[in-house]
């Protein structure tokens, strides 16, 4: 079977209807009429496709903001601790997601995975298939098409499909999709050459809607040049509210924390989503704050974003999807702050 | 997973935002997009709203004291025995020995209930809550000169307007989505005028930063209308149409020129000035305040002072220009508009009007009392003194909010018989006889209202943790088995009575809130679809009062005993009585312990260095803490935030109160410091005896 295929629109729902049987079905769906939210579906025609970013971005399935990781019971006649793994073995399908999460999955999987493993992502990770739909029409907040990150993929993902007015170009990118795409195959048919045609025109039409263009390779250049000045950065630092909106939101960022909870049934270890916006999250035995200036942390995030990470994991730590520039109280976001740079730039060549 | 739409449980702002349920527990937090006052944006609290519902210390069942320790009972015998003791009290020493105190953290329809359960069933008006502590200046001062009492334009006109004038308010940290829209203005061009003794964050952002002293604001606005008057900025029009009294106010007004008030102030007679043409000119100009002008013994006239400075401008009835106190919790505007206040009913219908008594008679179908009930502060001083025998604590802990600890620790020693209803164990359930193990707010239905009058609703995500009942079921079911019937289906009915009885809810209803994010009162019938900004055309009492006010210094100031003055107030990463959050475990980890700030010329003289301990004592009391050196405190004032039972600000604070509001004057009081900080020790390591260590 070919990796690429067209689905009639009015098959769409059957197809979801046969995948919920064996997974937790997950979509974007209007939410008392006041906004779109990803959650489980109950009625499949409620999907709302032409939505924009969600909010948070879908890594919240994969690593979530509150996980529980095991359980401490100590018996009283037994001397040994009695440990209970709690992750997650759910398996989901989440449909609907935007190419910017599909490739910020990518690099999700090297942090997580690669080097040390960490089993509960892996879990989470290995039981979930992400059905991902190009953007026809991409939000004002938008900017993957600077980084190669959207509206369409070449590959990283389980199955993409696009829109082309009547029908879904499906196209299938790892074994896990293309199990989900063969146990329905006669919902399929081969694609045409006006398939193809159409599919290319969506493309186009596509990437001429982007309102942002940001090219962060500019932006890291000047901060390796050091013509970023320490005075830019006091003044983004003054104006972040600390909200953690960014790292929450981020598809990318993976800072947690882990506590205890002391229940009667026993202790239970939980992860949950830290930011490495807060002071004290660097805090250090006896209470030594190593970053307790805004300014190391909100720099650090960018650097993190914009140097670390293409140095560690080869890829820039932002996707463009703009869940930032949506939620920062500050208007501090990876866009503006680029936008911005670029036009101190400009104006320093101009001098 | 299912994502409920419900609101934010810490501050006024009223963000709207999803609680993520999956296998019935809460398992996160994420803001709502398109409500008009979030956008998509949270705050730290906000984005952690969801971890401390679940925290073991959750109060899950009922609890009574026998032989001094509290011991876990079944709610048949606690209600049983609740109804039973205040059913005691009251036949033996009469209603007004029972104090009530309802909860700004409860929704709208449990403190309708609690309003009728004091008046109702208990016969007395002793009920307030903490709005007494925070905005009790606001509601007498603007019923008084406008007839109503809250912020009357809305949030999201914010963003538009031209003159920004905050007085007394950390608004980027204690309403910090309302400080999103203030710096969104302010990017978009808005002038912005801070009015504070702090550097605070919000002060950062300003064009003109105004450092008065505290306890100086009523000299200080007066000096701005001074100017105002005397360049002739003044809206002569918008006076004589619309507002009364203003020769009698001009009067007092001759008195504070710009030089006299720099004498009292601190504060440039210049900069007066500057702010009085920029404030007066531009017309899209919003003032806001909070709590630097209520909490002072002059609190009401404070707010009075804000009041004529919007009449004298014309500033007022129209969008983007009005008077806005910020409200603190997130429904304190709501637990005043249900009449948690000693001397009103539901819609400020007050006590001692015949007519609005007969109303709630005819509908309650019992005898009401008609003197207006003890204020929270009365209700302390009355315990303390033996005459008020039982108090009920609904979802509040006077044990760290409350000014002059000490003294109502001892109150509350002093009671018969002690009610604690409450989420999590705290500080006052401690004194507790009765503990009743309440519902938070997601496992619940009802109606907060936010600090701009939106009323929302309140969706319930799971079902109540252990043996707990929300609030309203709990009053209901105490005043079934005092023989009172209270029945209700659910929350909407209750919300059907209130609006029956409340003019400005006449039109809420639940199935209105359903879609959409809530209706901004007064929505006076089913049609009508809600008020984003009040007066306009005319005041709600028809003509704005000009009402006099003059200076009156701070009833502590500094002397040669005790020189510095102490402000207390929040911080960003703590909220209040710090039940919630510091079960929270990035917000406890935060700010783990309280500190005192104090401006580096003081440090330097008293020999304190940062981060080193302290003593802070006052006439009141004494509390250990942390030092911390900043410029943010000017000097010979220090700050301490009152979230922290382990140096308890409140321990300090002085009790003396507002005479009309009852506020106690937390903003200033008067302290001494003393260095801790003992020489260095050198510490030696002890020789090891290696040979012992060594393992055979």
């Amino acid at each position: 079977m070919k990796n690429e295929l067209i689905l009639d629109k009015n098959n769409l729902s059957y197809w979801l209807r046969q995948i919920r049987k064996n997974r937790e079905l997950i979509g974007p769906l209007m939410n008392d009429g006041n906004d779109i939210v990803f959650k489980s579906v109950d009625r499949i025609h409620e999907l709302v496709l032409d939505c924009p970013a969600s909010l948070p971005s879908p890594k919240e399935f994969i690593f979530p903001q509150y996980e529980p990781m095991l359980r401490m019971r100590q018996a009283s006649n037994v001397k040994r601790q009695e440990i209970t793994d709690l992750s997650d073995e759910t398996k989901r399908v989440i449909f609907g997601v935007r190419s910017c999460d599909i490739s910020a999955l990518g690099l999700l999987d090297k942090f997580y995975l690669e080097g040390h493993k960490d089993p509960y992502y892996a879990e989470r990770r290995r039981n979930t298939l992400f059905i991902s739909i190009v953007c026809n029409d991409p939000a004002p907040t938008c900017f993957c098409i600077g980084l190669g990150t959207g509206p369409y993929l070449e590959k990283g993902f389980d199955i993409q499909i696009t829109d082309l007015g009547d029908r879904y170009f499906v196209q299938i990118g790892s074994p896990e999709g293309a199990k989900t795409v063969k146990a329905m195959s006669f919902l399929f048919r081969r694609p045409q050459k006006t398939d193809y045609e159409d599919q290319y025109e969506v493309f186009l039409s596509s990437k001429a809607r982007f309102h942002k263009r940001i090219n962060l390779k500019g932006i890291r250049q000047m901060i390796l040049e050091e013509k970023v000045k320490d005075d830019f950065w006091q003044w983004v630092a003054g104006r972040c509210f600390e909200c953690g909106g960014c790292v929450y939101d981020c598809p990318l960022c993976t800072c947690f924390t882990v506590t205890d909870r002391e229940y009667p049934y026993g202790i239970e270890r939980i992860r949950l989503w830290d930011a490495c916006m807060f002071k004290g999250f660097t805090r250090m035995a006896g209470g030594v704050l190593p970053n307790e200036a805004m300014v190391k942390r909100t720099k650090r995030w960018y650097y993190h974003k914009l140097i670390h990470y293409p140095e560690k994991l080869g890829g820039f730590g932002c996707v463009g999807c703009g869940r930032c520039t949506i939620t920062c109280p500050g208007k501090i976001d990876m866009a503006s702050i680029a936008t911005k740079l670029k036009g101190l730039a400009i104006s320093e060549e101009e001098k | 997973m299912n994502k409920i739409l419900t609101v934010c449980p810490y501050c006024g702002c009223g963000c709207g935002l999803y609680l993520h349920v999956e296998n019935g527990k809460i398992v996160g937090v994420s803001p709502s997009r398109s409500h008009p006052v979030n956008r998509g944006s949270l705050c730290v609290k906000g984005w952690n709203a969801y971890e401390f519902v679940a925290h073991p210390d959750r109060l899950k069942y009922p609890m009574i004291r026998h032989n001094g320790e509290l011991k876990r009972s079944t709610w048949n015998e606690a209600l049983t025995l609740v109804a039973a003791r205040l059913d005691e009290i009251k036949r033996k020493h009469g209603p007004d020995s029972i104090g009530i105190l309802s909860s700004a953290k409860c929704t709208n329809e449990e403190n309708y209930l609690m309003m009728k359960f004091a008046r109702a069933v208990l016969g007395t008006n002793n009920i307030d809550h903490c709005a007494r502590l925070c905005h009790s200046s606001t509601v007498g001062g603007l019923a008084t000169a406008f007839g109503s009492g809250a912020m009357t334009n809305s949030i999201s006109e914010i963003t538009d307007a031209k003159v920004l004038f905050v007085i007394g308010s950390n608004t980027t940290e204690q309403h910090p989505i309302i400080g999103m829209h203030m710096l969104e203005a302010v990017d978009r061009g808005a002038t912005l005028i801070v009015a504070d003794p702090r550097r605070t964050k919000i002060a950062e952002f300003a064009h003109i930063h105004l450092r008065q002293k505290s306890g100086t604001d009523v000299a200080l606005l007066m000096g701005i209308m001074n100017s105002i008057v005397n360049e002739g900025l003044v809206d002569t029009d918008f006076v004589r149409r619309r507002t009364e009294n203003f020769d009698t106010f001009e009067e007092v007004l001759r008195r504070y020129s710009p030089d006299v008030v720099e004498g009292i102030t601190g504060v440039k007679a210049n900069d007066i000035r500057r702010v009085a043409r920029i404030y007066a000119m531009e017309k899209r100009s919003m003032l806001f305040y909070a709590m630097g002008i209520t909490q002072h013994i002059t609190g009401v006239d404070n707010v009075r002072a804000c009041a004529n400075l919007v009449m004298l401008t014309g500033h007022i009835g129209l969008p983007m220009s009005g008077l806005n106190p910020l409200r603190g919790q997130n429904n304190v505007q709501g637990a005043c508009d249900m009449g948690g206040l000693p001397n009103v009913y539901s819609g400020y219908q007050t006590v001692t009007d015949p007519r609005a008594r007969k109303k709630f008679e005819m509908a309650w179908r019992r005898k009401l009392p008609e003197r207006p009930g003890l204020t929270l502060m009365d209700m302390m001083e009355k315990a303390y003194d033996g005459s008020l025998k039982a108090m009920y604590i609904m979802g509040e802990n006077p044990l760290i909010s409350d000014p002059d600890l000490n003294h109502v620790k001892e109150a509350l020693e002093r009671l018969e018989f002690l009610v604690v209803q409450d989420i999590f164990p705290n500080e006052t359930s401690e004194y507790a006889d009765v503990i009743l193990p309440a519902s938070s707010y997601a496992e619940k239905d009802g109606t907060f209202t936010n600090t701009e009058r939106r009323v929302q609703l309140l969706r319930k995500a799971i079902e109540p943790i252990g043996e707990s009942k929300p609030d309203w079921e709990i009053i209901c079911e105490l005043s079934n088995s005092m023989g009172y019937e209270m029945n209700y289906r659910g929350t909407y009915e209750i919300m059907e009575e209130i609006a029956l009885l409340t003019p400005s809810y006449g039109g809420i209803l639940h199935h209105r809130l359903q879609e959409g994010f809530g209706l901004q009162w007064p929505c006076h019938d089913i049609n009508h679809s809600g008020t984003p900004y009040l007066h306009r055309k005319k005041f709600a009492r028809g003509l704005g009062t000009f009402i006099t006010v003059d200076f009156v210094p701070p009833d502590e100031p500094p002397d040669s005993e005790y020189p510095f003055m102490l402000t207390t107030g929040r911080i960003y990463f703590r909220y209040h009585t710090a039940t919630m959050c510091r079960r929270t475990a990035v917000l406890e980890r935060e700010e783990p312990e309280s500190f005192v700030e104090i401006n580096p010329d003081d440090a330097e003289r008293l020999g304190i260095k940062n981060r080193s301990m302290v003593k802070v004592s006052s006439r009141r009391g004494e509390i250990e803490l942390k030092a911390y050196v900043t410029n943010r405190t000017p000097e010979g004032i220090v700050f301490i935030p009152f979230h922290f039972r382990e140096a308890a600000a409140n321990i300090l604070t002085n009790p003396a109160t507002d005479p009309a509001a009852k506020i106690p004057e937390y903003k200033v009081c008067a302290v001494r410091i003393e260095s801790l900080a003992k020489p260095k020790k050198v510490r030696r390591i002890p020789s090891v005896d290696l040979e012992a260590l060594r393992i055979t």
